[in-house]
This record gives structure tokens, sequence and C-alpha cells, in this order.
């Protein structure tokens, strides 16, 4: 290998070192919750949630939390996978907490395993689901 | 001690970037490729996310043959974390040309929102001559988007294929937006390495 490659490769590891162990330490102090109404963490950035559910009526909202959905290209599956579901009237993601936040109609039961199963079959992994309706 | 797993890790699992050779359930990709050794284009179709069936055409600009493959691609092992990727596949293919024209290999990957470093090893034989390739490529996103934003890596590559027997080593940009993605870098010695891709 060149030396130009050896430079950059050393670079990189100091950065990485650096930035790593940055971006850990904000994980730890600067997780945002917001309190709902009932006293529930909102585990999600809550101008985004703002902006979801904007002229959303009668929902219930699931905020999924995945493992693995580390860029963009993750998440588009899990969206064209939920997007098959006729009872979704809405998706988005918060790549920057790993959460996946669908907007059901109240009709439909929310089952834990089914999403779960959607959020596997493109080879990530549900760790909790949060479920709000809105009236 | 996380530091210096991490580190570890990184070193480790570094090593040859083909973007996602594995797609959702029931996704299509369609990638086109140009280096100093080959044009190829490839399509591929995914019926899990554990592997996926293509075809590709490519013509070699140092062996002056075209060639069709059937290929196979496996997901050996992944890693997901609250912040990471980690994958590690396993790639083939059998010419339509006959089967003394075939290759195998593994690449693999890490990446967080932030870093990516990825590595490969390929194995190619041929009736003409048998040679291998192997890179490593290295990445930081500068900025971190939301999703549906356009993105950005930053990134350098080094490779290597025992036809030219060096390696070579230049820096690569990586754009993303949606289902499209290019790549692309360029070096005095190895010329043009593009990458686009497009999935359905």
């Amino acid at each position: 290998m060149n030396k130009i490659f050896r430079a950059a490769f050393l670079i990189y590891c100091a950065f990485a070192v650096m930035v790593t162990y940055a971006e850990s330490s904000d994980q730890h102090n600067g997780h945002i919750h917001e309190t709902l109404v009932d006293g529930e963490k909102l585990e999600v950035d809550p101008e985004l949630f703002g902006k979801f559910v904007e002229g959303l009526t009668k929902s219930q909202i699931a905020i999924v939390s995945v493992k693995g959905m580390v860029c963009d290209f993750c998440a588009r599956g899990i969206e064209k996978t939920f997007r098959k579901d006729k009872t979704i009237q809405k998706i988005n993601v918060d790549l920057s907490r790993g959460k996946v936040i669908l907007a059901y109609s109240m009709d439909k039961e929310i089952v834990r395993e089914e999403i779960s199963h959607n959020i596997l079959i493109n080879g990530q992994n549900m760790t909790d689901l949060q479920v709000i309706t809105i009236n | 001690m996380g530091i210096v797993l991490i580190t570890l890790t990184l070193l480790l699992v570094s090593t040859i970037s083909e973007t996602r050779p594995i797609s959702y359930p029931g996704g299509s990709t369609v990638m086109a490729f140009t280096d100093n050794l080959k044009d190829s284009l490839y399509y591929h179709y995914s019926p899990s996310y554990k592997y996926s069936i293509g075809l590709e055409s490519l013509k070699h600009k140092v062996l002056e043959q075209d060639y069709s493959y059937v290929r196979f691609t496996y997901l050996l092992n992944r890693k997901n974390t609250q912040n990471s990727q980690r994958n590690l596949y396993f790639q083939s293919g059998v010419s339509l040309n006959g089967v003394n024209n075939h290759f195998y290999g593994v690449h693999g990957d890490w990446e967080t929102r932030r870093w990516f470093s990825g590595f490969g090893y390929k194995q190619e034989r041929r009736e003409v001559e048998d040679y291998s390739e192997q890179f490593v490529q290295l990445g930081l996103a500068p900025y971190l988007g939301d999703y549906g934003d356009f993105h950005t890596w930053i990134m350098i590559k080094t490779k290597k294929n025992s036809l030219s027997g060096s390696w070579s080593t230049y820096p690569l940009l990586k754009f993303f937006k949606g289902d499209f993605l290019i790549e692309f870098g360029y070096n005095d010695k190895t010329k043009l390495d593009a990458h686009l891709m497009y999935r359905f």
C-alpha cells in the first residue's frame, strides 16, 4: 500500500475514535424526550412528530424502534414493506433516533408481532413499540 | 474499552463496497459500473434480504472479451446495533459463455450514519487468464441528512488487481437520494471509477 493510503488510513482511524466517542457521549446525555398528555415519554424527534401528525385525526401512531437502520437505503425497504398495508395512512422515518413512524386508522388492531415481522424481513430488528392515539 | 472495541472492529472489518448487493424483499436493482478493468451492467432481484440473484453483462477492457454472468450473492452475516450495521457477503457468478469462466469472493461493510468502511476480495477464473481483485474503502458523511434528503459521502478507496499488480488509491464521492445512487472517483492511473444504481 502506498504512503497516501497509509496516511489516510491513520487519519481515518484517529477521527473514527474521536467522533465515535463524541457521538456515544451525545446519546447518553442528549436523548430527547417529550412528555405526552398521559405522561408517556415521546421517544422521537418532537419537531418531526409534530409535522407527521399535522392533519391527522382519529388515528393510531405507532413509533417503532429499529436496530440497524443506519442509512436512508436501509429504511427505504421498510417503508416499501409497510406501504403494502392499506390500513397505514402515513409513514415516516426518524433516522437520527432509529424510529419508524406509522399512522394507522382507528379500526386497525396494531399487532406487535406483525410490525416486528415487517422489520425483520428487511434484515433489521424491532426493539420497542410505542402506540399513541390521536383523536 | 468500548472505544477500543469499536476501533478494532473498524480496523478488522474494513475491506469492497458494492453498495447494497442485496435489496429489500421483492426489490430489484440495476447497477452500471465502469473502471479501468471493465464496463458492467448488472440487474439483480432479491427474494429476501438474505440473497439476490441476477444477470451481469460486462466488457473486459484488459482481456478484451465480453462476458455474461448469472450471479448469486448471499448475506453470510449481519450484525445490527442501535447505531451501526455490519454485513459480510459471499458473491459468485458463472458465465453463460461456459463454467470455466466464473468468480467467487467475499465482501463486507460496517457503517454508522457518520462512518463507512468496506472491503472485498474476488477471485476470477477465466479461460484466458485468472486474476484477483481486492479493495478497501473508507468513508465519512460530512453531514447527517434526514430520511429522504440528499446524502453525501466522502470516501477514500484503495484497490489492486493481479493483472496490474499494484495498489491504486484515490478519493471517491458518493451521493444518493431516494432510490438513486451515484459514486465516482478518479486518478491518473486507473482513470474513472463510476457506479450508478437504481432500486425499485
